[in-house]
């Protein structure tokens, strides 16, 4: 058995909201960009604070 | 994920120097309050995770991992506390070393560390809910909604979700916090707009109506559509550099009134009222030096929250314990949350006040500005003082801190010189003796001052779309994100919820058999109702005892770890969690662990010997799959009844001539080991109820019981016609009797107390043949081969056999008529 199976089968509950999270706003009419910068900030470079946050729902536009 | 084969521990807690063999199997640590079991788990724990969660979080106080987490002799010397441990990873078929020295707790020493069993360990380091205490499973039970969703969320390692749900509000209130000012701005426009077009409503044909009628005076072509670009001056000729730019009159004596309106506002009872009740909540915020000192610093701690990533200190580069000092902000920020509350509602109140300060500011410079094109121009110097402190007097209500700053401008915000109103007066007197102007004159007049008031207000308008439009945006990604979390978590509250129902109902299928439970999640709350009896559902700490609250605890646990770990959960450590829990029901504990966890490795500690013996009894651990701790001192930490450390201490104090303590260990091993016999022999002893039993009370009965049996086994054999077993258990009988004759421990039947009482006065010599006979007397309740004491089987009902936990021993008991 190799690592990736070890962890598949360990329950990534955080994953799991993530992708529903992701899922429902695609749904909702979010925009791909939207979507395409929250799925890198929340599953690939696993970053969960605020202003990284921020920075993939407000990218580049400063509050007025 | 892993499973334990054995630990090693030195100078660790109270602990100088030991080694458990767990052998890959559950394994269970008896001993009395204070004998240090609770620093096996400990140890376990750190080597395992770098961690001590006793020693760590909330309500710790002065106490931390690196100073007291060494033996109390080397607490300055943290490397010489060390625990290593040897794990089994069954899916790489690996064997893995990994030692921990309290010098550097987050540095582990692993050998083999290839990749694959690193990630692992990471795994398992990710995962200190392996660790359960009592403390930590009555908080998932008796806990609020709110704090249990937190308990739970840990375990199930939901901070991550958390986090972004928190992170996510923040942004969508901040994006909302904005609007307030901006929407002021609107509507200070918008009043500034309709006093220079003179309307009552912003509607596009009243503004086209009034403008055309301006720019007609002009011969203007009329204006056909108002749209966001279009300018009510369009085609008007621009000044020349010449010609100076006049006071327009009309507009000037208007926006003079709404100034004195303005003031007069900020002036009023109402906000002298507002001010006062204000400042009364400020002093309470200031009169608690440590609550002001906290409010200065949340802002610090949330930022430092959100930057504490790496595993060491970007300062000095010393490694930290990541999770220890997130605990520690945590605590800090909590403690500032009630701070935050009051300081919001102060803010809320203040709020109307920096909207009419605004007002008063714009309207004094729009007069100040028209002061200026007077001929001469005019100073009005107090007025244009007074528009300056209005912008410092928001600035100070905006920023609130320091709060004493604050209370002083509020104290002067209702508070108009006399100045100002002089200043006013001196520049109505001015515009109004200025000649009228012609039709032409005011009509440019008007439209200058209405185009420049109309791009003001576009603008205005533009910046709060924007604002409203993120404000929208960012509110509905963080109310997705709630449906989405919320969904998936009621899906996995639904699955733990059948299971913790199914577990708990399994320990208590005598009575509660058909108990039903309800998580309800809703909002970062979840809560936990538990049916009784059929007559409804109530908070389990309603109607249910302690000891149902404690299995109700360990259920919920074990069912989240099996959703969380699913097949991987197959280590995990219960350090007394069933302390409340009466026999009866630690038995069906014993018999559930067996049924539905038969992978998973447990090292259970416990203070009561009986629920060790269920342990062995329902087969959750074998035989040798126990250690018992009978004493504790700081000099030497645990001992334990360990038949080889006791003969070999007995053998010491021989050495050194002290009977006395001798005799002393003598007497209460034998005790310990003449109640495990008489459990195992099923042999019949007069009950106490205080449950102390000498040993004059347990090894009699014992040795008569062993007699008893193969007495019985004799007869049995006979039915049966076996004559070699027959005589095999005359020989077996045979020796029994010699040794229990040797003992003369029968005798105590006849009297409790006078015989090992009198060991004490015994000499070396004279004590030594006694220690022999009862080391050989115990040897002749032992299987030959595994050394185990025998035991009756089945433990209840009709005694069937004798038998041991090697299977080599196996005695029937059952005649064949029976």
């Amino acid at each position: 058995m190799t690592t990736s199976t070890i962890l598949e089968r360990t329950s990534d509950v955080p994953a799991q909201v993530f992708e529903k999270f992701l899922q429902a706003l695609r749904d909702a009419g979010g925009s791909a960009e939207l979507v395409a910068r929250l799925r890198k900030t929340l599953l690939e470079d696993k970053k969960f604070t605020e202003r990284a946050l921020r920075e993939a729902v407000l990218p580049e536009e400063p509050l007025p | 994920m892993i499973r334990v084969e054995s630990i090693t521990m030195h100078e660790f807690r109270g602990i100088r120097d030991l080694t458990l063999d767990f052998k890959e199997k559950s394994f269970a640590i008896c001993g009395p309050n204070g004998t240090g079991k609770s620093g096996v788990v400990d140890a376990l724990e750190f080597a395992l995770t770098g961690n001590v969660s006793r020693l760590s979080g909330e309500g710790r106080g002065d106490v931390s991992l690196k100073q007291h987490g060494p033996h109390v002799d080397r607490r300055n010397d943290p490397d010489k506390a060390r625990v290593t441990v040897r794990v089994t990873i069954p899916s790489l078929s690996k064997t893995v070393d990994i030692e921990r020295s309290l010098k550097n707790p987050a540095t582990a020493q692993v050998v083999p560390a290839d990749p694959a069993v690193l990630e692992v360990l990471r795994q398992v380091e990710a995962h200190p809910e392996i660790v359960l205490s009592r403390r930590e499973l009555i908080r998932y039970v008796l806990a609020t909604p709110g704090k249990r969703a937190e308990e739970v969320q840990a375990l199930l390692h939901l901070d991550q979700v958390e986090q972004v749900r928190v992170g996510l509000q923040k942004i969508a209130n901040a994006c909302e916090r904005q609007l307030v000012p901006l929407g002021t701005a609107v509507t200070l426009a918008r009043e500034n707009l309709l006093r220079a077009l003179g309307i009552s409503e912003l509607v596009k044909e009243k503004v086209l109506a009034t403008a055309n009628a301006q720019r007609m005076s002009l011969s203007l072509p009329a204006l056909m559509d108002l749209t966001e670009t279009t300018s009510l001056k369009d085609g008007m000729a621009t000044p020349g550099p010449a010609q100076p730019q006049r006071i327009p009159k009309a507009q000037t004596l208007a926006d003079i009134r709404a100034t004195r309106e303005d003031l007069a506002e900020i002036g009023s009872d109402d906000t002298m009222k507002r001010v006062v009740e204000v400042s009364a909540d400020l002093n309470v915020l200031i009169g608690d030096p440590a609550v002001a000192a906290s409010v200065k610093r949340e802002a610090f701690f949330t930022t430092g929250m959100e930057l504490v990533e790496a595993r060491a200190c970007p300062f000095c580069d010393i490694p930290w314990d990541l999770g220890e000092l997130k605990k520690h902000i945590q605590a800090k920020i909590d403690h500032l949350k009630e701070v935050s509350r009051k300081r919001r509602a102060a803010e809320t109140k203040i709020a109307p006040l920096i909207t009419t300060l605004r007002k008063v500011q714009a309207a004094i410079n729009t007069v100040v500005g028209y002061a200026a094109l007077a001929t001469p121009p005019l100073a009005l110097k107090a007025a244009h003082e007074y528009g300056v402190q209005c912008g410092s007097a928001i600035e100070r209500l905006n920023a609130l801190l320091p709060l004493a700053e604050t209370i002083k401008v509020l104290a002067n915000v209702p508070i108009i010189p006399q100045t100002i109103l002089d200043d006013i007066r001196e520049l109505e007197q001015v515009v109004a003796a200025l000649p009228e102007p012609t039709k032409q004159d005011a009509a440019r007049e008007w439209l200058v001052v209405a185009q420049e008031r109309l791009e003001i207000w576009r603008d205005a308008m533009r910046k709060h779309k924007v604002a409203k439009d993120q404000a929208l945006r960012t509110r509905q990604i963080s109310d997705i994100y709630a449906a989405a979390s919320d969904k998936v978590l009621a899906g996995i509250y639904a699955d733990v919820e059948k299971d913790f129902a199914s577990l708990y109902g399994f320990i208590n299928r005598d009575d509660e058999d058909k108990f039903k439970a309800q998580l309800i999640p809703s909002l970062g709350k979840l809560g936990f109702d538990v049916d009784f009896y059929g007559r409804g559902f109530f908070p389990p700490g309603a109607y249910h005892s302690e000891g149902h609250q404690d299995g109700m605890g360990l259920c919920l646990y074990l069912a989240l770890m099996k959703h969380l770990q699913g097949g991987n959960f197959i280590f995990s450590v219960l350090d007394d969690v069933l302390m409340s829990v009466d026999a009866g029901h630690r038995r069906e504990v014993c018999a559930l662990l067996k049924k539905e966890f038969p992978n998973t490795q447990f090292i259970m500690t416990t203070h009561d010997p009986i629920w060790l013996r269920h342990m062995r009894t329902e087969g959750i651990i074998g035989g040798r799959s126990a250690v018992h701790f009978r004493n504790w001192s700081v000099d030497l930490g645990p001992t334990r009844w360990d038949a080889r450390d006791v003969w070999t201490e007995i053998a010491d104090d021989l050495k050194d001539s002290d009977v006395r303590a001798a005799a002393s260990l003598l007497r209460h091993y034998l005790e310990y080991e003449s109640a495990e016999l008489c459990h195992r022999l099923r042999a019949p002893v007069e009950f106490r109820g205080d449950a102390q039993y000498q040993l004059g009370e347990l090894l009699p009965p014992a040795i008569t019981r062993m007699r008893e049996l193969y007495s019985r086994a004799k007869k049995a054999g006979n039915s049966w016609n076996q004559r070699e077993i027959i005589e095999q258990l005359s020989a077996r009988e045979h020796e029994f009797a010699k040794l229990a004759e040797a003992s003369n421990a029968e005798q105590w039947q006849v009297n409790v107390a006078v015989h090992y009482n009198f060991w004490d006065n015994l000499g070396k010599e004279d004590f030594a043949p006694v220690v022999k006979a009862f080391h050989d007397l115990l040897g002749g309740f032992t299987c030959t081969d595994c050394g185990e004491y025998l035991r009756v089987s089945p433990e209840r009902e009709v005694a069937e056999s004798i038998r041991c936990e090697c299977g080599k021993t196996m005695i029937n008991l059952r005649k064949k008529s029976e």
